[in-house]
């Protein structure tokens, strides 16, 4: 079982070892089956790093934001005009706000809000019940903003999100585009790899074929 | 027959015993799942099609159509091919021939009776993990475990050095599906509830389906396919890259099922990738499976182990592909809770899975019996029956469910994507029923097979003689 790194990429065994493996590989078959020693085909090997890079980009929290009692703020402070009032129909209200709202989302500082915005339609009736809440977290000036709160249905509750923290000690509430989930994942991810080499350069290099005639 | 064996000497019992009873079980099963199933569709797309008795509606019977497959057919399958594989790989005799036919009898008995109690009602109310607690103390002790001892004995006491790729996945599959039912189970065992209950809910029925149903068949095709080709397995250390990927990303949180709930948003982006990770595993089964096929493609006309095989690996694919996109965020805002999960799902156990224990099985109980299929058309008819039926299933259930999820989204009315989506409603139990005539056709020709096969000679495989009808 011995080691050797003299030339990691062609194989970390001795060349005795090697052959006692192909020596085996020849003779032995598993109720008259064997697996050969071919490598793992380049277009394979490639597709496995696109794998890895594409489960990266395509995970981030970036591509599914939830939506932030920030992005029907806009609404619930024209929801009591008199122009809502005096239209006549709950689509009607909905559909102007919405369009007020994404006016005023275009302008704003974070580019996220209006395709945010168009990805989470919100109902009059559920605008109606969660606007009281809306109002109590801008009113109330506490630790955390309308951003850092998810609204889930009609309801406005502080988002889940952990592992960040504020300067003043306290956990960020926003999402953020990289968590702790994707570093853990970044760690994984390298032990995997890593033990594969391992395990792959191993075996005899793919060069050294059994041939199972010999048996 | 074969129960006779129950109380014979270990010795005095033949080999392959415990193959037959749990093949003829599985596919008895895969009847009785799939016409359940087709029932059930029945319900969807004619609401007046039995109605009034309790029994019979959808929310008595749909669990015990999915849990029919998975316990009945699917990991019965699984055992029947165990039974004969696993001391074909190590050049030995099964452990205990013995052990394995009373596991599966009472496999059948406990299964039949925990069925007919959720179908009554008795129900811990979790998706997946339906049966009740004592129930699932059976299927541990009582089915699973026995089949555990009687595989990695018969690996342990193997006349080889080296262990074949197959048995790596059954030795380790049966360890950690008892694993994922003890734990998947502990809420009901301590009464744990809330989320915790939800993420357990799903981390079980995560691990059954990544950990049990799709390695074990991938194991199968390890298998079946260079045992008909004549091919070596194209390369054990893609076969290394596909066990070890497998460990690593399937076994890992299952929190993507559950993105709208209130867990930890770190732990959903940790599955989540890991989730796209999948692919990995899928590309190596795939790629290893197709390049041993390497000048014998002709078989996948010619012979119908090998073309159920092939399809089943074909199907991997788009199961792979959706299955490691549709839980990110982005696109599982979409699909989340409409048809094209019932879809995919189908895809797992009715296609990748299904078509490859369908093979195992034909070419298991040919070998076991020592005898030459009865009738190749019918096999053919049942091939035909089995594809048009599931793709037909597989592609209006995909359609209903984009159409589900649009209407969710921009919040359409609910009664207005219920008439939207009745023709695939129709067109599903349409494909459904004919995987069950398929079955049908199936069990007459194994049960003909039995009786009127041509016998095999000693050291000769069924699939080597020509055919007599």
């Amino acid at each position: 079982m011995a080691w050797k790194f003299d030339n990691p990429l062609y194989s970390l065994s001795d060349e005795e070892q090697n052959k006692r493996a192909i020596t085996l590989w020849e003779a032995e078959r598993h109720g008259d089956l064997w697996a050969a020693n071919n490598r793992v085909p380049f277009p394979v090997t490639l597709l496995i790093a696109l794998i890895v890079l594409t489960a990266f980009m395509m995970t981030m929290p970036i591509w599914g934001q939830r939506p932030t009692a920030e992005l029907y703020a806009p609404m619930v402070q024209m929801m009591d005009s008199p122009q809502v009032k005096g239209m006549a129909t709950n689509k009607e209200k909905i559909a102007y706000l919405t369009t007020e709202a994404m006016k005023a989302h275009e302008q704003a500082k974070d580019s996220r809000l209006p395709g945010l915005l168009e990805r989470h339609p919100i109902t009059w009736s559920d605008l109606q019940l969660m606007a009281p809440a809306i109002r109590e977290i801008q009113s109330s000036g506490g630790t955390y903003g309308l951003e850092s709160y998810t609204v889930v249905g009609d309801q406005v509750v502080l988002a889940n999100f952990e592992g960040m923290r504020r300067p003043d000690g306290k956990r960020l509430r926003t999402q953020p585009w990289f968590d702790t989930g994707f570093i853990i994942d970044m760690f994984y991810v390298s032990y995997f790899i890593i033990v594969m080499v391992l395990v792959c350069k191993r075996l005899p290099h793919f060069s050294q074929k059994a041939n199972p005639k010999k048996s | 027959m074969l129960f006779k064996y129950l109380f014979a000497k270990n010795e005095d019992i033949p080999s392959g015993s415990a193959t037959i009873f749990f093949g003829f079980s599985s596919i008895l099963w895969f009847i009785v799942g799939t016409g359940l199933g087709s029932f059930n569709a029945a319900k969807l797309a004619f609401p007046d099609f039995v109605t009034g008795v309790e029994m019979f509606a959808f929310g008595h019977m749909r669990q015990v159509h999915v849990l029919a497959v998975i316990l009945g057919w699917i990991s019965m399958a699984f055992a029947m091919t165990m039974m004969y594989m696993t001391p074909a790989l190590g050049n030995t005799k099964l452990w205990s021939e013995k052990l394995g036919l009373w596991t599966a009898f009472l496999w059948n008995v406990g299964l039949s009776l925990g069925l007919t109690l959720l179908w009554s009602g008795f129900t811990s109310g979790r998706e997946y993990s339906d049966l009740i607690w004592p129930i699932d103390l059976v299927v541990i002790f009582g089915v699973l475990l026995p089949l555990g001892i009687n595989v990695w004995m018969t690996i342990a006491q193997r006349r080889t050095q080296g262990i074949y790729i197959t048995n790596w996945f059954f030795g380790a599959c049966i360890f950690m599906l008892i694993t994922t039912f003890l734990v998947g189970n502990s809420p009901e065992l301590f009464n744990l509830t809330g989320l915790t209950e939800a993420y357990l809910t799903f981390w079980f029925a995560h691990n059954v389906l990544g950990l049990w149903i799709t390695p074990v068949a991938a194991g199968i095709a390890y298998y079946v396919l260079p045992k008909l080709t004549g091919n070596p397995l194209y390369s054990h250390r893609i076969g290394h890259l596909h066990f070890w990927s497998i460990i690593a990303f399937y076994s890992t949180p299952a929190s993507h099922h559950l993105l709208s709930a209130p867990l930890p948003e770190w732990l959903k982006s940790f599955a989540s990738v890991e989730g796209v990770l999948i692919l990995i595993p899928a590309v190596a089964f795939v790629a290893n499976i197709l390049l041993t096929m390497k000048g014998r493609w002709s078989m996948f006309v010619e012979n119908v182990e090998t073309k159920f095989t092939i399809t089943g690996v074909l199907l991997a694919i788009p199961l792979n592909m959706q299955g490691g996109f549709q839980q990110t965020r982005a696109i599982n805002w979409y699909i989340h809770g409409t048809g094209w999960i019932v879809a995919h799902a189908h895809l797992a156990l009715l296609g990748m899975s299904s078509f490859l224990e369908v093979a195992a099985v034909y070419f298991g109980l040919q070998q076991m019996m020592r005898r030459k299929l009865y009738s190749l058309a019918l096999a053919n008819v049942h091939y035909w029956f089995f594809i048009i039926g599931f793709c037909t299933y597989w592609i209006s259930m995909t359609i209903a469910g984009l159409i589900q999820g649009a209407g969710k989204i921009y919040e359409v009315p609910y009664i207005d994507v219920v008439i939207a989506e009745h023709p695939y409603m129709i067109a599903r139990w349409v494909g459904g029923t004919m995987v069950f005539t398929g079955n049908m056709i199936w069990l007459y020709n194994m049960y003909m097979t039995a009786r009127e096969g041509t016998l095999v000679p000693k050291g000769r495989y069924a699939h080597e003689l020509a055919y007599e009808r």
